[in-house]
């Protein structure tokens, strides 16, 4: 009786004449997620088998299973063929040892000479008489049999129905590239982008010797969580200390961050000419803080030709952004306390809804191709 | 490479290791067997503890514990030292006291503080004033880690104990062990020290206790170190301690008159309009705390590392702007902007002059470039 993981994927099956480009993807993957483990992976309809794994691993595998976007659900079942004594043993060994249940059989086979009800019937009957703590309540169950039918021959037993990520398979949706900092909301705006099937590259900002190696080293850890969910990523790691100094020196200090954020966004679309990315995603949340006003992305914005810019977390409130931080496991590295390049040169009194004949005028005083292609000089991408 | 951050640690001396590699891969008995060539592990051990203990002690009054460094012997002092009553501690402890008496605090003791003087040195008459009927223990560091202040442990530890016979005294001389000239009296009833600030290994250190004093165990187990310090000793640590703390006490008045002549230099030629010395005249020679109004001594500590320089700074990285500047340096009164600007500068006596002059210079160009551009 071999042990096997079910993967069910979500919205595939809603895909028509390219839906097995996107189960193709889908199975690459997998692959690459469990990569270094023994298993072999096999496309049944509808749904794909792991099987020839080690039994000590399946914890490993299901750990991994749960960052591949794509995966709808999954179970642990049984794989017998589809005789009867056969199945009943394998629903046995899935079953409580006490409490109510119910059978549930769903039969691809449609040969077979008994129907999904008298299968179910048929195998609760026995599961009965063999533990008499056993109850059957087919309203409200505490745990339910699957038997599982295929058309091979073969049976699926199992009782637990497990919630994978969701989402679409990455790689079927383009790339885009994420302007990450050390906070927490931009590793989760790059998560519910990669869910959506689009790969990423990562691009970091940092103001060294104003900041430090920490920093860095906290970006990159960030990098690598996230890369668990997108099959890798490049961080792009620039600098931007002449920039901000530059900023500091000839214009007005409270328009900071909001020039800042508009060399950013130049950068970011500079560097997505390099790495072949076809928008850009940030982790802006509107009203969050003082450069997150409609008027602020309006500024930033307004640097960029024709890139579409992703912001996933316009209509998310803080709280609802740090529970998926920690979902994905982002949060407790983005809380330790080593700052990114925004804090340095803070003003007391940011701009918060900068006139863009302001901003103009202030950025007149920069030189502002010279301070990209000196930023530029800087990059550096280390491979996730 | 110059290494001006000397009270963080120490270059070990190969010297030392060389001589004490042995009991990594030869003599690797557990010095508590029973059997010959653990036996005389025990007396080796015996031997560094004697050897230890006799540079600053004598070994009729005082017994030495080793522990994994100076934050355990601060630890044990501590929490079995302040069992009950009241804790009397200062401002200007390093956090292996400071973190340990407020977690005494969350155990519900009452912990006392006591104001620091502008150079970090402690504010005796305050000190006194919180010691009462109730006090179990005062802990009061020998040399402020930050500025270098030197506290007159002798005399208030004498002062402590006339208004209080019963009470402990503890003092964590983790920068003063093999540094400055003293010898402990008999009203110094704890004391900790390190190897690595001497140029011993990391992971070693030991905690001086008056004989006679009964204190519980730290660490549980198998009832080495007196039964004070569970666990297996790390021989060869502990021979490059030994060998650190004779050597360093053979050349003790040699080496302070060299790092007092070092430090000396680096404070005539550190740039007056760009630095500020917060280290008395006083304080010990071997660190020299300086700031710098308007630039983050983190900033300077980064640059300074790219030009071969390597220093310390008061103040650790956060956003958080309470944790950002160090605590200490704020209780001797500073304000924000300057304790955002603090460096510390520590020396060795293997340093030289030439690199006193060199590091001098690459501070001055640092800052006044960095205060040209933050201007």
């Amino acid at each position: 009786m071999e042990k096997v993981i079910i993967i069910r994927y979500s919205e595939l099956h809603l895909k028509g004449k390219n839906r097995g480009w996107f189960e193709r993807v889908f199975a690459v993957n997998m692959e690459k997620s469990l990569k270094g483990i023994k298993h072999e992976i096999h496309r049944h309809s509808g749904r794909y088998l792991i099987e020839n794994f080690d039994e000590s691993d399946i914890q490993l595998i299901c750990d991994k299973l749960k960052k591949v976007f794509g995966i709808h659900s999954y179970s642990v079942a049984l794989k017998v063929s589809t005789d009867m004594e056969e199945m009943f043993n394998a629903a046995e060994k899935v079953s409580f040892k006490e409490g109510s249940f119910k059978v549930e059989t769903h039969r691809a086979d449609k040969s077979f000479p008994l129907n999904s009800m008298q299968i179910s019937a048929e195998i609760g009957g026995k599961l009965l008489d063999a533990n008499e703590k056993l109850k059957v309540d087919v309203h409200n169950p505490q745990f339910i049999i699957n038997i599982d039918l295929r058309e091979n021959g073969t049976a699926l037993v199992f009782n637990e129905f497990f919630k994978g990520a969701g989402g679409m398979p990455v790689g079927t949706s383009g790339k885009g590239l994420l302007l990450i900092s050390g906070g927490i909301d931009s590793p989760v705006a790059g998560y519910m982008i990669a869910k959506r099937g689009m790969v990423l590259d990562g691009i970091h900002f940092h103001s060294y010797p104003y900041t430090n190696m920490q920093a860095k080293e906290k970006v990159i850890e960030l990098a690598k969580t996230l890369s668990a969910y997108t099959c890798g990523m490049n961080l792009h790691i620039v600098s931007v200390t002449h920039i901000q100094e530059e900023i500091h020196k000839k214009c007005n200090g409270d328009f900071m961050v909001t020039l800042l954020r508009r060399f950013m966004m130049r950068l970011a679309e500079k560097v997505v000419e390099k790495c072949g990315a076809q928008c850009l995603i940030t982790g802006e949340s509107l009203a969050q803080v003082a450069s997150q006003t409609v008027e602020g992305m309006t500024s930033s914005n307004s640097v960029i030709k024709c890139l579409p810019v992703l912001r996933p977390l316009c209509g998310f409130d803080k709280d609802e952004i740090i529970e998926r931080s920690r979902l994905i496991g982002t949060y407790e590295i983005s809380i330790q306390p080593y700052e990114d390049c925004c804090t340095v040169f803070l003003p007391k009194h940011p701009v918060t809804r900068p006139k863009m004949a302001e901003v103009l005028a202030e950025e007149a005083k920069l030189d502002v191709d010279n301070l990209l292609n000196e930023a530029l000089s800087t990059l550096e991408i280390i491979k996730i | 490479m110059i290494y001006l951050d000397n009270a963080a640690t120490e270059k070990p001396d190969k010297k030392y290791i060389n001589a004490a590699e042995k009991y990594l891969l030869e003599e690797y008995f557990n010095p508590s067997a029973l059997y010959k060539s653990g036996y005389k592990l025990h007396l080796e051990l015996k031997e560094a503890r004697r050897n230890i203990l006799t540079r600053i002690a004598n070994e009729n009054n005082f017994s030495l514990v080793f522990t994994s460094g100076g934050t355990e012997a601060d630890n044990q002092a501590i929490f079995c030292g302040g069992r009950r009553g009241n804790v009397v501690t200062t401002y200007g402890e390093h956090s292996a006291v400071f973190s340990a008496v407020n977690e005494l605090k969350q155990r519900g003791l009452e912990v006392r503080f006591a104001n620091l003087n502008s150079d970090g040195s402690m504010d005796i008459e305050n000190l006194l004033s919180l010691v009462d009927e109730k006090t179990s223990l005062v802990s009061v560091i020998h040399v402020n880690n930050e500025t270098g202040a030197v506290n007159d442990i002798f005399s208030i530890a004498e002062k402590v104990k006339e208004k209080n016979k019963y009470t402990l005294f503890h003092s964590d001389g983790v920068q003063a062990f093999g540094k400055i000239s003293f010898r402990l009296t008999d009203n110094i009833d704890l004391y900790s020290i390190n190897a690595h600030k001497i140029g011993g290994v990391k992971g070693c250190g030991a905690l001086l206790k008056k004989k006679n004093l009964q204190i519980k165990p730290y660490v549980y187990g198998g009832g080495q170190e007196q039964g004070l310090r569970s666990g297996t000793e790390n021989v060869f640590a502990i021979k490059c301690f030994e060998g650190a703390a004779v050597d360093r006490y053979l050349r003790l008045d040699e080496s302070f008159k060299k790092v007092t002549v070092l430090n000396n230099t680096m404070r005539r030629l550190l740039d007056g309009g760009l630095f500020t010395v917060l280290s008395s005249e006083n304080a010990s020679p071997y660190i020299l705390c300086v700031a710098v109004k308007g630039v983050r001594g983190e900033t300077v500590l980064h640059e300074a590392d790219d030009n071969g320089l390597i220093i310390g700074t008061g103040s650790a990285c956060s956003s958080n702007l309470k944790k950002r500047y160090s605590r200490v340096i704020l209780a001797c009164g500073v304000d924000d902007v300057t304790a955002d600007g603090v460096l510390r500068l520590s020396f060795s006596p293997n340093n030289t002059f030439d690199e006193v002059e060199t590091a001098a210079d690459i501070l001055n160009k640092i800052v006044s470039n960095r205060k040209r551009i933050m201007a």
